[in-house]
């Protein structure tokens, strides 16, 4: 095994028992983005000099007895959302051509001071506003969709180009490239991770989190990433525990929602059998599997849109007047048609939402958990812009990816998409673990246990 | 067409409205995306909301830029 084959947890493991030192991966990392990244096209920028420097400066702490934090050491990327002082947070947009980014991000600055050495940033949807980042290359087959919009970030990690990275999640951009590419992404409660000093979709529907190789490897990254900052004025008070699992696998009494709408509507059989195969898994380590009803699914899409789309058209109205031809075509009439929503509609999302809640906080209280696909298909052909179901009905592919995500985006609950196999042609499924607010140790405890029943998964072949 | 849907001209006198110029070309597309998009969310109005307030809500004097990382 090469050293950019290894999970956070074993590579930050074997660096603190000096039987690994951070240049020998950071030179692996490195070299593995060389040979596989121009067939990916996941990475906006490689900072490669600067990681060889901070990998020495590690190295040398190291040698000193001195480690910096629990990801010393560890190479990340960063979606190109993410504030870094002094380089350019592009938003994969021509628009930010000239940007320079005066400070570090909250989680940029978390993840610095807990030691990880950022290798680069990666390509998004430009502005994170679509479901596809077409710069970017499934990593299992280079002719499909990365997914979005966090594509170049779940599309290295898989490929073993960062050991883990950062993503944003609006209407699933962390959890849909996550399942695309079969790695795990985790979209925690909104309010726990800090998104000061990154790039806006929709205030009131972001959250930042991690995409990794494992679990364990979310729940390491998660630790480090949370806690109160109050330049976000969504910023939770609570500070989040120590998140790594335990070891342990029985889920004797868990309650294991499984509902008996929605979820399970047009989604591909290969998908739905392979999240079924796991649902039993997850019943034989002890687990209580229980039907549930998925409140309010008609008014899932309208409250989605109703609050993204006049948020995310704020957000740019400035340069949609000065700068509009920068725009690439399927973001800038998604931007300009939001100039025409009313006010009205968006208080009505708004109320949507408050009553979305309280019926999904009923709900959590049949079931600790909600297991359900995480996209309702593997990744389709780069240039499809269509999924048709066996019922005929066809549906746009970013409908389609955003639909079984959205809910965790309106209600603030976390959400973990977790790999649970490959379909006949060799592409990954992932399944989505849904709970409380601020429920990420119930998910990531669920999550690991199921891991620990699986094979050791292995980076994509590039 | 329903007579909620917005023509190309109406699409362009709201977006004016809203203080954006939309090129004449654009106006097509601009009123079939804003009409999709009407049609997803006008869904929302079969709900009585009652007394519910929106989501949307901020806690007074909590401002506060001294922020650790």
């Amino acid at each position: 095994m090469q050293p950019y084959e290894l999970s956070l947890a074993r590579a930050a493991d074997a660096i603190r028992a000096r039987t690994l030192s951070p240049v020998e991966l950071v030179d692996s990392v490195l070299d593995r983005i060389e040979q596989a990244e121009p067939h990916l096209g996941a990475y906006v920028t490689v900072t490669a000099e600067q990681a060889r420097r901070a990998a020495r400066a590690a190295e040398q702490d190291v040698a000193a007895g001195r480690l910096r934090g629990p990801l010393h050491g560890v190479p990340l990327a960063l979606k190109d959302l993410i504030d870094v002082a002094g380089a350019a947070t592009t938003a994969s947009s021509r628009v930010r051509a000239d940007h320079r980014a005066q400070a570090d991000s909250t989680v940029a600055a978390r993840l610095a001071a807990a030691g990880a050495v950022l290798v680069g940033k990666t390509h998004t949807h430009e502005f994170a506003y679509g479901l596809t980042t077409p710069q970017t290359h499934n990593a299992w087959d280079r002719d499909r969709v990365a997914g979005g919009s966090s594509g170049g970030s779940a599309v290295a990690v898989a490929a073993g180009t960062a050991t883990f990275a950062l993503g944003t999640d609006t209407g699933g951009s962390i959890r849909v490239p996550s399942a695309l590419n079969g790695v795990v992404g985790l979209k925690p409660t909104y309010g726990l991770v800090p998104r000061h000093g990154v790039t806006s979709l929709s205030w009131s529907l972001d959250h930042v989190g991690p995409i990794t190789r494992t679990v364990e490897d979310a729940a390491l990254a998660l630790t480090a990433l949370a806690g109160h900052d109050p330049r976000d004025p969504a910023s939770l008070a609570a500070c989040g525990p120590d998140h790594r699992p335990v070891g342990a696998t029985d889920l004797t009494g868990l309650r294991i929602g499984v509902p008996r709408n929605y979820y399970f509507d047009h989604v591909a059989p290969e998908v739905e059998a392979a999240v079924r195969r796991a649902l039993a898994g997850l019943e034989s380590l002890g687990a209580q599997l229980v039907e549930v009803e998925i409140p309010m699914t008609r008014y899932i899409q309208a409250t989605q849109w109703g609050l993204m789309v006049p948020e995310a058209t704020a957000y740019h109205e400035r340069t949609l007047r000065t700068v509009p031809e920068l725009y690439q075509a399927d973001v800038r009439i998604l931007l300009e048609a939001g100039e025409l929503m009313p006010a009205g509609d968006y208080l009505r999302a708004q109320r949507a939402r408050t009553l979305m809640r309280q019926a999904w906080g009923r709900l959590l209280e049949e079931a600790d958990v909600i297991a359900a696909p995480t996209v309702p298909a593997t990744a389709v052909k780069a240039g499809d812009e269509t999924i048709t179901w066996p019922d005929g009905t066809t549906e746009s592919v970013s409908d389609a990816y955003v639909r079984l995500s959205a809910p965790a985006n309106i209600t603030g609950v976390p959400a973990l998409s977790v790999p649970v196999g490959h379909d006949t042609a060799g592409l990954p499924i992932g399944m989505q673990l849904l709970g409380r607010p601020l429920g990420e140790p119930v998910l990531l405890r669920v999550g690991h246990a199921y891991e620990q029943t699986q094979p050791a998964r292995r980076t994509a072949t590039v | 067409m329903s007579a909620a849907e917005l023509t190309p001209p109406q699409a362009a006198l709201w977006a004016a409205r809203a203080g954006l110029p939309v090129p004449a070309g654009r106006h097509a597309a601009v009123a079939a995306t804003a009409n999709h998009i009407h049609s997803v969310v006008a869904v929302l109005r079969e709900l009585d909301f009652a007394d519910t307030p929106p989501a949307a809500a901020y806690r007074a004097g909590e401002e506060n830029d001294d922020a650790a990382v």
